[in-house]
């Protein structure tokens, strides 16, 4: 057994209003510069729909992630050979039309503009060339709320029938907020030919070393996520870096710090990594229970020994023992992998969504035969799109965790209602009493230090004096080239 | 006086060049160390371009190479006609390949308004250089023939008297103009590497064909890593 912590962030899809703070608090503090401006670490998607970069779940065109070749894991894209083949020309990297062309507003000409017959306006002008454009063509939530529907929604590959979006009785939409997964299994690790993506040994956050990066490309495609970017300015590659700096001293990204539904989570999981690729190896369909299997539970005598011999902290061992991921994602079963079947393993979990609770628009008004809340197959989310998208296709993973949110809800509003609340409804989804009063408090009343629970970093344990008069974090020298 | 200055102050001032200020620009500012890929920004005509120079000059150059490092070698194996005259084909070939490549790309920097924000004076001086130094390597194989056979007699004896600090001026003062040129162009690409986005051909990246796919790093010695 070799126990490993990881950070590990989980969304509750049902509390995402889709309100874009937790992408800009992210861009104000780390992509608002030359050559970032493209860049979205956190960003938040409507689903359907095809995200961002355009089509990022296509692995058809990117060619990201791993596929397991019978008892081997190797990179979709390409191997070694390949890559050396591959430098000059990068085949699978998303260009910028993949993204969208950053642009800004000429502000300064609602100022300056000569006296005229017309109002002056702001004319719009691209932040890399700096030219007027004539069209703004895109941009990072370009899809938002089914804008253009046809056009994009249409486009999921997630969507068994698209007819479902076409009918305002069947059409449903929710948001899929994403920041890099820190992947126990990382594509872009594996991909880089210099070796300059890491994953941390203390907290297994991926990071790139922008003084080891010669900006060969190959890590933007081969994260099935899209989640590495390629800095136009300084030539070098960047990803979301889960806030260190932040996380180091027990404070909360500032995604999730900003998150106004408090749809976040951040805690520990250990994990046993001797067991991942083995895991990674499962068909499609089992990888959530593979996922499951390797985390470990942090009470168990002979896990927290086999921590301890890693160097795992004591105040790590007690935030993974309190980790409100460890409650969401193993314990009560309720939090899945992004697209699992891209065989990183991502460590970024996500609680699917149950409302708004609606039947298709036939069924809305027979909601009293079901009780309080529709059939399952009636909801409006399909189990099906669901299952695409968080459960490598398989449903019954999906049913058993709408199951349970249900029966929470019924179990709390009979509470709530005093009204005499009906354990039964709990056991038969396989929750509990005990489960259902910690789940109800993490998904409604918990606090800051109840939702986030980060161990600092035990720097003071590491050599300190190795340290004395060196600097901290961060780019003392200007990258890129001119100026 | 040209000879001098091309066959000896040109080719010092070069490697001194190389030799101090790339461990310089390495040890202060690393963030500046990368290919500078465009790619991202305009992919179409860069197919055309870049594939065709790397493929053509990296086999170029290392023929040149491999005639500086191990000469006896190289005249053993040319010494068969057949060889010579293959040789000889393949790599007036893979010179127009990168001739055109490099055609292809200078344009490319004009034309792509896209390109405006991350093109540099020295992206020009460096293509126009280069372009220049695989026309007239062209020139060369294609009018001065069996140049494979006699460089290894004259500019690799040349070559290393100028490693042994005693520069044999003579082996090279009789020949045209356009070979001197061809030289002297070598010497000035080596003179700019260090200063330039050339730099990335400094980092082979071979160490990671034996590498396990994953790499982790650990801050603390005492954690066992892998």
């Amino acid at each position: 057994m070799d126990v490993r912590a990881q950070l590990v962030m989980v969304f509750n899809l049902d509390k995402c209003i889709g309100c874009h703070a937790c992408s800009i608090s992210c861009k104000n503090i780390w992509t608002d510069r030359k050559g970032a401006e493209y860049m979205w670490w956190n960003n938040v998607e409507t689903k359907p729909g095809i995200g961002y970069p355009k089509k990022w779940e296509d692995q058809k065109i990117f060619k990201g992630g791993w596929v397991a070749d019978g008892r081997n894991l190797r990179l979709r894209a390409m191997g070694k050979g390949g890559t050396l083949l591959s430098m000059f020309f990068q085949p699978n990297m998303p260009k910028l039309e993949d993204y969208y062309e950053p642009f800004d507003f000429d502000y300064s000409n609602l100022y300056g503009a000569k006296e005229g017959n017309d109002q002056p306006v702001a004319e719009v002008f691209s932040q890399i060339s700096g030219e007027k454009m004539a069209e703004i063509k895109g941009g990072p939530n370009w899809d938002d709320d089914l804008s253009g529907s046809q056009l994009y929604a249409a486009e999921d590959i997630n969507l068994d029938d698209k007819k479902i979006i076409e009918e305002y009785g069947t059409m449903f939409m929710q948001y899929l907020p994403r920041i890099c997964n820190h992947c126990l299994n990382p594509a872009c690790v594996a991909s880089c030919p210099s070796r300059a993506i890491y994953k941390r040994g203390e907290d297994g956050v991926v990071l790139v070393d922008q003084n080891v990066c010669k900006g060969w490309r190959f890590c933007t495609s081969a994260c099935p996520y899209k989640k590495v970017y390629f800095n136009w300015n300084s030539g070098k590659a960047e990803k979301c870096i889960f806030c260190f700096p932040r996380t180091e001293t027990g404070q909360c990204n500032a995604c999730a710090h900003s998150c106004v539904g408090r749809i976040r989570y951040v805690g520990v999981l250990l994990y046993d990594a001797e067991k991942v690729e083995q895991a990674l190896l499962k068909p499609d369909d089992q990888l959530v229970e593979a996922h499951r299997a390797v985390i470990l539970d942090p009470r168990d005598e002979s896990v927290r020994a086999a921590a301890r011999k890693n160097g795992v902290s004591e105040q790590w061992l007690e935030a993974a023992d309190k980790s409100p991921v460890y409650a969401l994602v193993k314990e009560f079963g309720l939090a899945l992998p992004l697209h699992p079947e891209f065989r990183t393993m991502p460590m970024a979990y996500y609680i699917p969504s149950l409302s708004p609770v609606l039947s298709t628009l036939d069924d809305t008004h027979e909601l009293a035969e079901h009780g309080t809340f529709p059939a399952l197959e009636k909801l409006r989310a399909p189990i099906g799109y669901l299952a695409n998208l968080l459960a490598g296709g398989n449903r019954e993973v999906v049913t058993s965790v709408l199951a349970k949110l249900i029966a929470l809800r019924g179990y709390m509003r009979d509470k709530n209602l005093n009204q005499p609340a009906d354990e039964s409804i709990l056991t038969s989804a396989g929750l509990d009493e005990a489960a259902a009063d910690r789940l109800y408090r993490l998904f409604t009343i918990g606090g800051y230090h109840e939702r986030n629970i980060i161990p600092p970093q035990q720097r003071e344990e590491q050599e300190p004096h190795t340290r004395k008069g060196a600097s901290g974090f961060g780019i003392l020298k200007k990258p890129g080239r001119g100026k | 006086m040209l000879n001098t200055f091309i066959f000896i102050v040109l080719p010092y001032v070069a490697l001194a060049l190389l030799i101090f200020v790339t461990p310089y620009r390495y040890m202060t500012n690393r963030l500046t160390w990368s290919a500078y890929s465009t790619q991202f920004l305009e992919r179409k005509t860069l197919f055309w371009g870049i594939n065709p120079w790397h493929y053509g000059i990296i086999p170029v150059l290392a023929g040149h190479l491999a005639g500086i490092i191990a000469p006896g070698t190289m005249k053993s194996f040319l010494a068969n006609r057949d060889t010579l005259v293959l040789l000889e084909s393949v790599g007036l070939g893979l010179g127009l390949f990168a001739l055109f490549g490099c055609l292809v790309l200078l344009p490319r920097r004009i034309n792509s308004p896209i390109l405006k924000r991350v093109t540099f004076a020295s992206d020009y001086i460096l293509l126009i250089l280069l372009a220049l130094q695989a026309a007239s390597g062209v020139y060369i194989a294609t009018f001065m023939r069996w140049g494979s056979q006699w460089y290894l007699h004259t500019a690799v004896p040349y070559l290393w008297s100028l490693a042994a600090l005693n520069p044999r001026v003579d082996y090279m003062a009789d020949f045209p103009l356009i070979l001197k040129l061809h030289a002297a162009g070598a010497f000035l690409i080596v003179a700019l590497l260090p200063f330039t986005k050339l730099v990335h051909l400094l980092f082979l990246p071979i160490g990671f064909l034996k590498d396990p796919p994953l790499l982790y790093r650990w801050r603390s010695p005492v954690v066992k890593g892998e």
